[in-house]
């Protein structure tokens, strides 16, 4: 497809150094790429942007040759690029530095950097790790380190350990690492998520640096500002596709919004339910991290579902993993009332929290136990103690059968269940527990096929209308519109809008969730 | 829907991954008992077809003398080796057992030599190896320090703890009273005393593995710490007790030898908790927790002491019964990873 916005003047002559064309990725249930374009030019530095979701990982893993597209083609240099693994890709000069930094903390700068041996194309005497003997073979992979730091401008030495250095000179070892390839493509995935102000400045020195020798960097963040200073150009993706190509010199931040959000969604189709009444369940007057989260004034009422809205990073899971009293954050909160006090999980749950955790098979399943053992798990903290197994049978039958998990026998592994029946154990756990009046919900649809997704938000709703509150994590914001009561959008950290569904459209919430900006928020 | 209404494969209505997953589940589960029953009764087969070479080669086996003597020598490591099948149910390990066992054994020695209460005495050394236990697991599990090395420091420690009560002399010579000699001495009929209670002990804990909450805990924690924590289960006083468990065991099985040797050693078992350890893998308990029992280790430990016990009878020296017990373990190992791949797949 043609890009819908494309303000800029085709390029004279000189053809792209990459080209993405209908690139296509199935995934079950959802179409992650659908004929996504991507354009980069040598020495550009090129940003991606998009809602969560929106497919900018997808297409990444795709150039980087961790997936392989359902379709399209790709052009590196004109000559056809179809990498069929991560080290292929690499090979083919196509470098990605992921934002979580995949360095080896305990080694020093010049053995990360040399890792991986040779990598092809490099001259002999830049091979250090496959030269003879081991003192030499030290000595010129530092100084091969060393050349490679000078020419990024680091000030560390190349001799330094990885652990001991600050994040932003890690990150800038991860860029070196990049470059120790015949790298042409430099993909950053939100470099500025871990970095502060000064530090970032330093890498973007790097950045153009980089691109002054004819590499293309692909910049991919959420913060807007960053965009604009660094970016030569932008693609915008949605829904997979891309929604527009922008040249940042001649665009406001307002377009680029506009196109990430897309104009033509509105009012999603909702469930209505009557309207939560009375008093507040759950008060959160407080949930402070010095630096990473400062959330006040949440309230949610018994039935009620409120939505919590964000980017990545911007609190959404350690706010609930504060308020079920697993973290370091400073909690002022009032159930029905009274204070409550969450100092581990163990206590929160007696007090009637319950969490679904973001990772159902780290956090929520024990995989090797029985479909009962896990449902009743939570549930076998009364006396007289004995006989677990009996009473996990006994508890459990009607709470399986009433979420219509499907399995074929309670004695059924949990882990040979699909990703949504699985969920439905982990709620079960708690429904059959009995004394939930909390429900925190992180990302529960992650991973969900669309008919598996709509299953568990109808149990959700459930749990609701029998005066469950339920505090609801997501970042699909269709979802939260579409089953919410109320949003509030977090945005680094802090709360800072409240909107009703019913009556605002999703794209205005989408671009509080970008911009932090709280326009037509809820009083 | 109903659950059982999944059993047939067809399983209508349901989205195509959800329907798929159901329709493959059917066959899984009758699939995984026919394994787990392999699993289980390959080790009792083994053991027996062990048990019927053994008649054959040497004829003195089938004995009642020798039987009841293996059933003897094989029970302190028993008892010793179902309290580590606790530990490492939960993912846990515990290398001071043999410290503790002597230091238990000791104690009771010494304490007897003052002429207490054979029952005090006794209670008195168990409770010490109960303390231990649950200080090393204790800090493993409130300060997330490896118990591999906590309880490497306590085998150590302990070990010196030991030798310091009597400046590395046994203790109790001569003092000890007949009643209590019994107990790890003793026969009933052929049977000797220590080998009912290695017995009793294993059933009393599969009750509490299979019959309590706390134990439903056990294999809760080994199957993943972190959902458990986040269930709400005291993850920590579940780990620090299954090592107050181990280390009780552990000094009752000291109390046990001191009882059969009247004198306490304070050179007794050491490297015992190797052969605990190799029990407790050979019975099927999966080192990173979560899955096994102590029948398993029951068996695994009788397998063990026949095999001495042959290499005795037929003459083979000590360092080849070694070899042999390596091999074994290597190959019992690769049996249950075959059987549980295939398992996996089914």
């Amino acid at each position: 497809m043609t890009p819908q916005t494309d303000t800029s003047a085709p390029a004279p002559a000189d053809p792209p150094l990459l080209q993405m064309r209908g690139i296509v990725k199935r995934f079950p249930g959802t179409l992650a790429c659908d004929r996504a374009e991507l354009s980069v030019r040598a020495g550009e530095v090129h940003c991606l942007l998009g809602e969560n979701g929106a497919g900018k990982s997808t297409l990444m893993k795709i150039l980087a040759g961790s997936y392989q597209p359902d379709g399209g083609e790709m052009l590196l240099d004109g000559r056809p690029l179809r990498p069929a693994s991560p080290s292929a890709g690499l090979a083919a000069g196509i470098s990605v530095i992921y934002q979580e930094l995949d360095l080896l903390p305990d080694l020093t700068v010049a053995q990360n950097l040399f890792l991986g041996g040779d990598a092809p194309g490099r001259k002999r005497s830049e091979r250090p790790l496959k030269s003879f003997g081991f003192a030499l073979r030290k000595r010129r992979r530092l100084t091969a380190a060393t050349e490679v730091l000078r020419r990024l401008g680091a000030d560390f030495p190349a001799s330094a350990v990885v652990r001991e250095l600050p994040i932003a000179a890690q990150q800038l070892t991860a860029i070196a690492r990049a470059l120790t390839g015949e790298a042409r493509v430099i993909v950053m995935d939100e470099p500025s998520a871990t970095l502060g102000a000064a530090d970032l400045a330093s890498v973007f020195e790097v950045i153009r640096s980089l691109t002054a020798r004819g590499c293309a960097v692909i910049y991919i963040s959420h913060r807007l500002d960053e965009v604009m200073e660094i970016g030569d150009r932008a693609t915008v993706l949605r829904d997979g596709r891309t929604a527009g190509v922008f040249e940042l010199a001649e665009t406001t931040q307002e377009q680029l919004v506009a196109a990430m959000i897309g104009e033509s969604r509105e009012l999603v189709n909702r469930t209505e339910r009557p309207r939560p009444e009375g008093a507040p369940l759950l008060e959160v007057d407080r949930a402070h991290i010095p630096g990473v989260l400062d959330v006040s004034g949440i309230e949610v009422r018994p039935g009620e579902i409120v939505g919590l809205a964000g980017l990545g990073g911007a609190g959404r899971t350690t706010l609930l993993r504060a308020l079920f009293g697993d973290g370091r954050a400073a909690v002022t909160a009032r159930l029905d009332g009274r204070p409550l006090r969450t100092g581990d999980p163990r206590a929160a749950a007696r007090a009637g929290l319950a969490l679904v955790p973001e990772s159902r098979k780290e956090q929520g399943l024990l995989l090797g136990l029985s479909v009962a053992r896990n449902a009743a798990v939570a549930s076998l903290g009364r006396p007289p103690w004995l006989r677990p197994h009996r009473l996990a049978a006994r508890l459990t039958r009607p709470v399986l059968a009433d979420l219509g998990v499907r399995h074929a026998s309670a004695g059924q592994p949990v882990g040979q269940l699909s990703g949504g029946n699985q969920q439905k154990v982990v709620l079960a756990k708690w429904i059959t527990r009995g004394t939930t009046r909390v429900l925190l919900l992180d990302e529960p649809s992650r991973g969900l096929d669309i008919g598996a997704k709509a299953d568990l938000y109808r149990q959700v709703r459930r749990l609701a209308d029998d005066g469950v509150a339920v505090l609801l994590a997501s970042s699909e914001l269709t979802e939260l519109t579409a089953n919410a009561d109320t949003i509030w959008v977090l945005h680094e950290g802090r709360n800072i809008a409240r909107y009703d569904p019913r009556t605002t459209p999703e794209h205005v919430i989408a671009h509080a969730v970008i911009t932090g900006a709280s326009t037509g928020a809820t009083p | 829907m109903t659950p059982t209404s999944d059993t047939t494969a067809g399983s209508p209505g349901g989205p195509a991954p959800a329907a798929a997953g159901a329709a493959a589940a059917p066959a899984a589960p009758a699939r995984r008992r026919s394994t787990d029953l392999i699993v289980k009764s390959n080790l009792l087969l083994v053991f027996l077809a062990l048990c019927v070479v053994a008649t054959l080669l040497a004829p003195e086996f089938l004995t009642t003398r020798n039987v009841a003597n293996l059933l003897q020598q094989s029970a302190l490591t028993g008892i010793v080796a179902i309290g580590m099948t606790l530990v490492i149910l939960t993912a846990g390990i515990d290398l001071s057992v043999g410290s503790v066992a002597a230091f238990g054994g000791m104690t009771v020695a010494l304490l007897l030599d003052h002429d207490m209460n054979i029952l005090l005495a006794m209670g008195i050394s168990i409770a010490a190896g109960a303390a231990f236990g649950a200080a090393m697991g204790g800090l493993s599990a409130y300060l997330s320090l490896p118990s591999f090395m906590t309880t490497l420091a306590g085998l150590t420690a302990i070990r010196g703890l030991t030798y310091l009560l009597t400046d590395g002399e046994p203790a109790g010579g001569g003092s000890i009273p007949e009643g209590f000699q019994l107990l790890g001495g003793g026969f009933i009929g052929y049977v000797p005393i220590v080998g009912l209670i290695f017995v009793a002990v294993t059933v009393l804990a599969a009750l509490l593995l299979r019959g309590t909450t706390f134990g439903e805990y056990v294999y809760a924690v080994g199957s993943n710490k972190e959902a458990a924590r986040l269930s709400g289960l005291p993850v920590r006083a579940v780990i620090t007790a299954v090592f107050a468990i181990s280390g009780a065991l552990s000094a009752f099985a000291g109390v046990l030898l001191t009882s059969r040797l009247t004198i306490g050693q304070p050179t007794a078992f050491e490297g015992m908790e190797l052969d605990a350890i190799a029990a407790v893998v050979l019975g099927g308990t999966n080192l990173f927790g979560g899955r096994g029992g102590v029948f398993g280790t029951f068996v695994a430990v009788l397998l063990l002491s026949v095999l001495r016990n042959l290499c005795n009878l037929l003459g083979l020296g000590s360092f080849f019964q070694m070899v042999v017990t390596g091999l074994i373990l290597v190959a019992a190992l690769i049996l249950n990873r075959v059987i549980e791949q295939r398992g996996a797949r089914a």
